[in-house]
């Protein structure tokens, strides 16, 4: 216990040495951009929560085929977590992108393909926590929520490809030709997308351990309510 | 013919059944009783193949379900609290879809036979939502025994009927065991000729309590009073950590089953079991299965009319409504109109969808489907085909009514094509989440929550390359918005035939 405590809070103050030195990279290392200004900075914040989102998302993935293949709770604790903070950070991309989009597109939203699949994931993932807590029988609502997961994540890699299938004002800052950024920028954005990597595996972490003692408390009480009757 | 050995089985927290151990003979008889919430329904379930064990091993004629399920169904006949029956179905026609799902040879002489002798025989033309309680109970009796099972469950099987009919089962029943078959059920009568002379195996709170022959009317109500009671006051100094062993459990009469080696005993009682047929799974098997399945939406909704109906007014309304509201003229109707035409049949299609799932729901035809000797693939293949037929023959009168409203010609080659894909699609995905959809507590609205976002690309991919095509680009000329109609449709049929299974069953 007492490792497993330690463990946490190193992890959690790394997180907050991380993020705050990416922070600092934002607004004192990276360049200001020639035709944007200011405003461009949070592309750091935008590109970072997006890549987590997406990688939050495949883990819930990941854990909705370990929980059907094994039966094993933790696989289901592991998705669920996931996915309830990897639609915390798909919202911060939407609003990072329209708060970005409003000075340089003129609109804080347009229905271009890969802000619409952006938002459908939103709601693909709001839905998958609607989905938990619907259903009577526990196990059966870790398998329907299994399923939802994965038949969701067919859609991320639609939204990968969907900048590049169609014509789009959205930038590419990888693409066939290479990196299109500057050394600085580039730096700055891989030290915010591991501080943002950091930042959420810290708090899956803390969300497993909560569902594990809900777990644990739900036993308890049940443990009780046999002693009583 | 059954061999359970430390059985338990979990609803979260709560624990259903809790070390069970029970072995049953071939051709033997057991009752099985105990108050409400004993865990008796479970056991039954898990015996049928309808529910899995927590842990423990499970033998039905020497299988295990988990590995041969089909071999294993094929075995079994299950009564359960509900009929199994669909409503909107004939009496005839109920035990022909279950015929055909269970390959019968003789399946008409075997279903005359079976009606004859639950004396249904002149009502077999009538739908089963026009039967009483009692009639609907004999029917699903027919059903449960119509494959000639060598395992018959029955979970309350005397409820709802009336004292001849109750001589009737009790008749059907002896038979049964005179053939050779193995018999358990459950009952809370303690008084009737149903316990006596039998093997009684009395569960509380998830437990054997008791387990042995009963030959004694006047005496077992006092005895089975006692052993509940005393199982419960066991139970709460188990609770507090005092209780010594369980299986000092003689004090009831000194006739507690005894502990037995039951994995030796599984073992070799497997080597003696032979199956009177083990039915390999075919392509030819799964084709007919989702015919089978087809058919018998297509009939139930022939009978009924009420999906097609529902979705075929909702459709019409929305695109009046979306006709009038906008009012398009030239280019601009003709720019819309894609849209207009995937959100009807969006919308309306999601009616259908949840009605469908319901169906199956309603009297439990999904059991009766998951306890056929069928591969789940087909039970998928089979609903998907029907949602699609049925929302392909409303868009058959929905396109024509658009071609006016909006002055578009659909006839199409390509526009044909990107409805097909969008309506298949629709129908694949829509399937899967309607299963999820029909077991949560809001399943009113869960399944356009569910469902809308993860078509949303299909949608807007079939909107697109319908617009395209009707401004005269050719299929090769829309690009990516027909492959992404593509791979959704690969992805999501992929999917949805890896899970099906992990969504119906229990």
């Amino acid at each position: 216990m007492g490792i497993r405590n330690l463990l946490n809070n190193i992890l959690a103050g790394l997180s907050v040495v991380m993020f705050l030195g990416a922070f600092g990279m934002v607004f004192f290392y990276a360049p200001r951009e020639a035709t944007m200004g200011e405003v461009q900075r949070i592309f750091y914040f935008h590109v970072a929560s997006a890549w987590v989102g997406f990688f939050g998302f495949f883990v819930t993935f990941a854990g909705g085929i370990g929980y059907l293949a094994t039966n094993n709770r933790r696989w289901d604790i592991l998705a669920l977590s996931s996915a309830e903070v990897g639609l915390v950070y798909i919202t911060m991309t939407l609003v990072t992108g329209m708060l970005w989009a409003r000075p340089v597109w003129g609109t804080y939203w347009t229905w271009e393909p890969r802000l619409t699949i952006s938002a459908v994931q939103w709601l693909l993932y709001v839905a998958y926590v609607m989905l938990r807590g619907s259903t009577p029988d526990p196990e059966r609502e870790a398998r329907f929520a299994a399923v939802y997961g994965i038949a969701a994540f067919v859609t991320v890699p639609l939204s990968w490809f969907a900048i590049r299938w169609w014509r789009t004002i959205h930038p590419q800052v990888v693409s066939a030709a290479g990196i299109s950024i500057a050394p600085k920028m580039l730096h700055t954005l891989l030290v915010s997308i591991a501080a943002f990597t950091l930042v959420y595996v810290a708090l899956l972490r803390q969300r497993m351990i909560l569902e594990q003692a809900e777990d644990r408390l739900a036993a308890l009480r049940q443990h009780d309510d046999v002693a009583l009757s | 013919m059954i061999d359970v050995h430390a059985l338990t089985k979990s609803f979260g927290p709560r624990q259903a059944l809790s070390g069970i151990d029970l072995h049953v003979a071939s051709g033997e008889c057991i009752v099985l009783c105990g108050p409400n919430g004993a865990g008796k329904t479970t056991l039954l379930r898990i015996l049928a193949t309808l529910a899995r064990p927590t842990s423990g091993a499970v033998r039905i004629a020497g299988l295990d379900p988990a590995q041969a399920g089909v071999a294993v169904r094929q075995q079994i006949g299950f009564l359960s609290h509900r009929t199994l029956l669909y409503d909107d179905l004939t009496a005839e026609q109920n035990l022909a879809f279950y015929a055909r799902m269970y390959a019968i040879p003789d399946a008409q002489a075997r279903i005359d036979a079976l009606l004859e002798r639950v004396g249904l025989t002149a009502r077999r033309h009538d739908l089963v939502r026009t039967f009483s309680r009692g009639m609907q109970q004999r029917l699903a009796v027919a059903r449960a025994v119509l494959h000639r099972p060598s395992l018959v469950l029955l979970d309350e099987p005397y409820t709802g009927l009336d004292p001849l009919a109750a001589d009737a089962l009790t008749s059907l029943l002896a038979d049964l065991t005179g053939e050779g078959c193995t018999l358990l059920l459950t009952s809370h009568n303690l008084h009737s000729d149903i316990t006596l002379n039998r093997r009684v195996v009395v569960l509380n709170r998830g437990r054997i309590v008791y387990d042995a022959p009963h030959t004694d009317v006047a005496t077992f109500p006092a005895l089975y009073r006692e052993l509940v009671q005393e199982s419960r006051i066991k139970n709460q100094e188990s609770a507090n950590g005092r209780m010594g062993e369980w299986a000092n459990q003689e004090s009831a009469n000194g006739r507690m089953a005894e502990s037995v080696d039951h994995a030796s005993r599984i073992t070799n009682h497997a080597s003696r079991i032979t199956l009177t047929h083990n039915p390999q799974p075919t392509t030819h098997n799964f084709f007919r299965h989702v015919w089978a399945i087809v058919a018998k939406d297509i009939a139930a909704e022939l009978h009924t009319r009420e999906m097609f109906s529902a979705m075929f007014v909702f459709a019409v309304l929305a695109l009046l409504i979306f006709s009038f509201a906008l009012d398009l003229r030239g280019t601009l109707a003709q720019a819309a109109a894609p849209g207009i035409l995937w959100a009807t049949i969006a919308f309306a299609g999601t009616l259908g969808l949840s009605r469908s799932m319901a169906r199956e729901q309603q009297t439990g035809g999904i059991e009766g489907l998951l306890l056929a000797p069928v591969d789940r693939a087909a039970l998928f293949c089979g609903k998907a085909l029907g949602n699609l037929a049925l929302m392909l023959a409303v868009e058959l009168v929905l396109f024509p009514l658009a071609m006016v409203l909006f002055n578009v010609s659909f006839l199409r080659g390509g526009v044909l094509l990107a409805a097909l894909l969008g309506t298949v699609g629709y129908a694949a995905a829509g399937t899967l989440l309607a299963a999820i959809a029909v077991n949560t507590r809001a399943r009113e609205v869960m399944l356009p929550v569910l469902l809308l976002p993860l078509l949303t690309p299909l949608l807007i991919a079939a909107v697109k390359a319908t617009g395209a095509l009707l401004e005269g680009a050719t299929w090769a000329e829309i690009g990516g918005w027909g492959q992404i109609l593509v791979v959704y449709n690969l992805l999501i049929i992929a999917v949805a035939l890896l899970t099906f299974r992990y969504v119906i069953e229990e």
